[in-house]
């Protein structure tokens, strides 16, 4: 029972914030293609602004990570 | 780095003003602005006459520009007309430069417009081809009727329920005749008796059934007039095209070489009106100002002494009576580092006086994306990639400077590989027996977890580093609250090593003891947002575990593909998309880890030094492509 709520604990860390940085991403995605269609020297800033929500998801990453590989576990 | 500038004031007789342009246009090494301003001085203004001539010229050179790009001459500055240019030039480049346009542009539409009508041919040849052979049929009904009609694919069923229609319309006056067409829609042609025409043409009305329209180049013919005509105009059309394109290339041929002159010498002129306002005169004298790299100096004062003698003076002006935030900015580092200099430029410029990050992007960028990607098969191919780009691409261009750039990230692929024990996965491993120098990715997770969190440590707290250097001369206090703020950095890491007992226990309570003195300190020195921003600086070093991660999903696609050949029943077909797999892990390889250390890079590292908003340096000088 342990290992299923370990699992299932580990799944949830990195699928919440996977949902959250995909809700993100697509809100700030037309955005900025928008934008770079007026501007098109702001691929700098377009590239910054997507990749800053994958933050979410890489530390529901490693938190899941430090659950599945902790002592108690 | 950011070299060094000068500021100097050029001062002479008001009357030898244009010729002290023309000579600092053939430097081509001072970066003009206007001088600061003072009682006795007034910026120079344009005269009517020059006003004029500056919109003519503007005019003449939107001429030449649209015949160059009219005629796909291919860029390259051309040899730029030195000297004099007499106004009589000027008029015969206006005057050839709209004429050339003129007749670019002719041939240009009448390319297009042969061009549509080839593809709306083509695209409807087989639909033409179908009906050809139907129309002989419609020639047999001397008094009949035809209408001429496309179904969509799979729509067959149709066809019934007209053919049923028809028969309850007119009973048997008619004849059906249907081919597939290779697009998967259907052809249908309908003959009918003339006399029973109205009472089908009010059916397909009433069964929203459309006739195929005929082209509007052959307007008023029917369908069986126009077939052969736009078959005949197919054979033709190729022969008129190439006519079109032979008298492009006449007309680039005689006249690109002049065009390209043209081009050069309208925008000196044009460089050299623009470059009048920025003086400023009294009614006798005239003074210059700008910027140029100190080095550059001593040839400045020689070669305006060489020619204008004691009349004209140059004059350095010191330090203190300019602002360094308005100096131009030109960076400089060693060939090794130049092409990273691309992503600095993706940003704006640092400020002059600021601290240039080419260096540190050129080691730690390549590190980053080799531990992101950290495969010796991967780091190989990408080796390949970078020699092929280098060899199709020319010294100075984007694409040179990221082959250039491939190189490194190849090469610390490459290593990471062997320190993970990684080809293509774990291929190395199965095949050569290839054992991992450091430790094996897919297992040691957290230690590839405390390595990306460490190296972000180290990065973040260079950054403090030079967030401290940066601002130590002008702004102390700010230097002082980023060294501070990497000191609480540095003893929040002890303390956390000492609670893990990675350090002896005894670091454990002067770290804390040490965090808590300098807490205070720091909330003095930046406010009441300190804590906000030290706990931000926390986030970001965590934000380095992306190395890790992506690491991880790295060799995991690569695992996976390699299982493919035994998973799938087949040995060959296992291979393929075995291949397949790693072509796909290949391109993530090759875009997401370039995406996410130049976002190490912008976010974390540069957030806490790097000053933006500097000044491109752009020297008056002779126009080339470069400049443009």
């Amino acid at each position: 029972m342990t290992i299923l709520f370990t699992v299932l604990a580990a799944a949830l860390a990195i699928a919440i914030p996977a949902l959250a940085t995909a809700w993100a991403q697509s809100r700030i995605g037309p955005a900025i293609a928008a934008s770079m269609a007026e501007k098109p020297e702001l691929s700098t800033t377009a590239i910054l602004m997507i990749a800053i929500p994958e933050t979410m998801v890489i530390l529901g990453f490693v938190v899941a990570v430090l659950i599945l590989f902790s002592k108690g576990a | 780095m950011i070299i060094e500038m000068s500021k100097v004031r050029v001062l002479g007789p008001r009357e030898r003003l244009p010729d002290v342009l023309r000579a600092l246009q053939d430097l081509g090494t001072l970066h003009l602005a206007s001088p600061a301003a003072a009682q006795s001085l007034a910026p120079l203004e344009l005269s009517p006459t020059q006003v004029r001539d500056r919109r003519h010229l503007v005019r003449a050179l939107e001429d030449v520009e649209r015949a160059l790009a009219e005629l796909a001459i291919p860029p390259g500055a051309g040899p730029v007309p030195h000297g004099d240019l007499s106004v009589a030039d000027l008029a015969r480049w206006a005057r050839l430069g709209g004429r050339v346009r003129r007749a670019a542009e002719r041939l240009t539409m009448q390319g297009s417009a042969l061009a549509e009508e080839r593809a709306l041919i083509d695209k409807y040849q087989h639909f033409y081809s179908a009906f050809r052979s139907l129309l002989e049929s419609e020639a047999r009904w001397p008094n009949a009727t035809a209408y001429h009609v496309l179904l969509k694919r799979g729509d067959v069923e149709s066809i019934h329920r007209l053919r049923a229609s028809l028969t309850a319309v007119i009973g048997d006056e008619f004849e059906l005749y249907a081919r597939p067409l290779p697009t998967g829609e259907t052809a249908l042609l309908v003959v009918v008796s003339s006399k029973a025409a109205g009472r089908v043409e009010h059916l397909l009305a009433e069964a929203r059934v459309q006739e195929i329209p005929v082209p509007a180049a052959y307007g008023g013919a029917s369908l069986s007039d126009a077939i052969p005509r736009m078959l005949k105009r197919l054979g033709e059309l190729p022969g008129e095209q190439e006519r079109i394109r032979r008298e492009q290339v006449a007309l680039a041929r005689t006249h690109g070489a002049e065009l390209k002159r043209a081009r050069a010498a309208l925008h000196d002129r044009l460089q050299e009106l623009q470059a009048l306002p920025l003086s400023a005169v009294t009614p006798r004298a005239f003074v210059l100002e700008g910027w140029l790299p100190a080095a550059a100096l001593g040839n400045l004062q020689t070669t305006l002494a060489g020619t204008f003698g004691n009349e004209v003076v140059v004059s350095e002006l010191s330090q203190e009576e300019w602002a360094s935030e308005d100096a131009p900015v030109v960076l400089s580092n060693p060939r090794v580092f130049r092409p990273f200099e691309t992503l600095i430029r993706l940003l704006p410029l640092p400020r002059y006086g600021s601290i240039d990050p080419t260096p540190f992007v050129a080691v730690f960028f390549p590190a980053f994306f080799g531990l992101m990607v950290g495969d010796v098969g991967y780091g190989v191919l990408l080796a390949v990639l970078g020699l092929v780009l280098h060899a199709r691409s020319r010294p100075g261009t984007v694409l040179r400077n990221v082959s250039e750039i491939m190189g490194p990230c190849a090469l610390f692929s490459i290593i990471a590989g062997f320190l993970y024990g990684e080809v293509f996965g774990d291929l190395g491993a199965r095949l050569f027996g290839l054992k991992p120098l450091a430790f094996n990715r897919q297992e040691a997770l957290i230690p590839f977890l405390l390595l990306a969190v460490a190296l972000g440590a180290v990065h973040v707290l260079l950054g403090l580093g030079l967030a401290v250097a940066s601002n130590l001369r002008r702004h102390p206090r700010r230097a002082l609250g980023s060294g501070v703020s990497a000191l609480m950095i540095l003893l929040i890491i002890l303390a956390l090593l000492a609670a893990v007992h990675v350090l002896p226990g005894g670091f454990f309570t002067p770290a804390v003891i040490g965090v808590l003195v300098a807490f205070p300190v720091l909330i003095v020195l930046e406010g009441m947002v300190a804590p906000i921003e030290l706990l931000s600086m926390l986030g970001n070093i965590l934000s380095y575990a992306r190395i890790m991660a992506l690491g991880i999903a790295s060799v995991m696609l690569a695992v996976v593909a390699n299982r493919m050949v035994g998973a799938i029943g087949s040995v060959t077909v296992g291979i393929v998309f075995a291949l397949l797999f790693h072509l796909v892990n290949f391109a993530i390889a090759l875009f997401s880890p370039t995406i996410h250390a130049l976002r190490l890079h912008y976010v974390e590292f540069f957030g806490k030094f790097y000053s933006p908003g500097g000044v491109r340096y752009q020297p008056f000088g002779h126009w080339t492509r470069s400049t443009a």
